[in-house]
């Protein structure tokens, strides 16, 4: 069952008004939305998911000064949980892998996940245009293999092979692997 | 350590959030440092001598006018930016609002100027030295700001260490015209400007690595 905003809100609130009862029945809430949140965006971290949800939650509970009370809980709540998520990223990017690559690709968007330096249009210009194009339409602009293949005028084998060079190539570059 | 017994821990100690406690926090950095500036200049830089009869006159309520202004978004960007939700940082160039009015009383200066006077108007005699006073006046603030945003949650860390620089360079030099004589608004402009730039760009260099949480 998902909690709603309202419920959030006014247990948040009663929880910086000091009621340890309603901070403790927020936090078991969230929990879970947090694990969610995460599965659905690092499935390839399962075993990692679980100390992100902690440390979420221990964001949650240290830096509760920086809600307002008159605003929206749930953006709050999952700008903390994508913050925790790029940091967490940021420090093993070097571990990044091809999987993984494609797997924020396909949830985040990629500037996010990969941490803000990294520029998309930056990234695809190393790239041949042909791969930067299938990458683009199928990863960024959310098509389907096929219908990026019709765009181009390429065969669909075209597409999913380009796009998975591409990726590797990608995943090696912020791997560092290559200039 | 499972979430369960985790999230017993943290309800152990629930202490009340006082309403505005996010601004009141960075309000209380922004007074502690400018508390250390104030001992800065009262024991080393020195007030200038004729501060009495300055206040009374129109240049130093330009200086003020100016600085207080600048001072006052910049601190206001902090404080959004204290807080995580995603915003765009466009509007952060609002805090170069209260260069216009500056720039005109400049401008002014100019026009009414003879040729000869204008390297005058526009160095005064200490334009070498006040932009570092002003980033000297700022760094206690700058302490300030970011022992205040450490607690809270920032996630432009650039952004938000930008601001709290900017922030700390318009207060300091809020403070820094209690000892500075210039008087034209063209010196103001330039160099009082430059050393919030300065003050901003360190702000922006050691975000990242100062405000990470």
């Amino acid at each position: 069952m998902q909690p709603s905003e309202e419920q959030l809100w006014a247990l948040m609130t009663r929880g910086m008004d000091g009621d340890a009862g309603a901070h403790e029945s927020l936090l078991r809430i969230i929990a879970p939305m947090l694990r969610r949140f995460y599965r659905h965006r690092l499935a390839h971290l399962d075993d990692q998911i679980e100390d992100l949800v902690q440390e979420t939650l221990i964001a949650v509970h240290v830096r509760r000064a920086s809600y307002q009370r008159d605003r929206p809980f749930a953006p709050w709540l999952y700008a903390i949980a994508r913050y925790r998520m790029i940091d967490h990223l940021r420090r093993r990017r070097a571990a990044l892998t091809l999987d993984a690559l494609d797997q924020m690709l396909a949830s985040e968007g990629f500037e996010d996940a990969c941490g803000a330096r990294m520029d998309v249009t930056r990234l695809l210009s190393n790239l041949t245009p042909k791969q930067a194009r299938a990458i683009r339409d199928t990863h960024i602009e959310g098509r389907t293999v096929a219908e990026a293949a019709a765009a181009a005028r390429i065969s669909v084998a075209d597409v999913k092979v380009s796009v998975h060079r591409g990726m590797k190539r990608l995943a090696a570059r912020i791997r560092g692997d290559q200039p | 350590m499972n979430t369960d017994d985790l999230v017993r821990a943290l309800a152990a100690d629930v202490p009340a959030v006082r309403r505005h406690a996010l601004e009141a926090r960075i309000a209380a950095g922004v007074v502690a440092g400018a508390a250390a500036t104030g001992i800065f200049l009262t024991f080393f830089a020195g007030f200038r001598p004729d501060l009495d009869s300055a206040v009374l006159g129109f240049p130093f309520w330009m200086k003020w006018v100016y600085t207080i202004s600048l001072g006052l978004i910049a601190v206001a960007a902090t404080v959004r930016l204290a807080r995580p939700e995603p915003l765009s940082l466009g509007w952060l160039w609002a805090v170069l609002l209260p260069v216009l009015p500056l720039a005109g009383l400049a401008a002014g200066e100019l026009q009414r100027a003879p040729n000869q006077d204008w390297m005058r108007l526009w160095l005064g005699g200490s334009w070498l030295v006040c932009p570092w006073y002003v980033l000297v006046f700022a760094l206690p603030i700058f302490a300030g700001l970011i022992w205040a945003l450490r607690r809270l949650a920032p996630t432009r860390l650039r952004a938000a260490g930008a601001m709290a620089g900017a922030a700390s360079g318009a207060w300091g030099a809020v403070l820094y015209c209690l000892h500075c004589r210039e008087a034209s608004a063209l010196f103001v402009l330039s160099w009082y400007s430059a050393g919030v730039v300065l003050a901003a760009g360190l702000g922006a260099l050691l975000g990242p690595r100062l405000l990470r949480w």
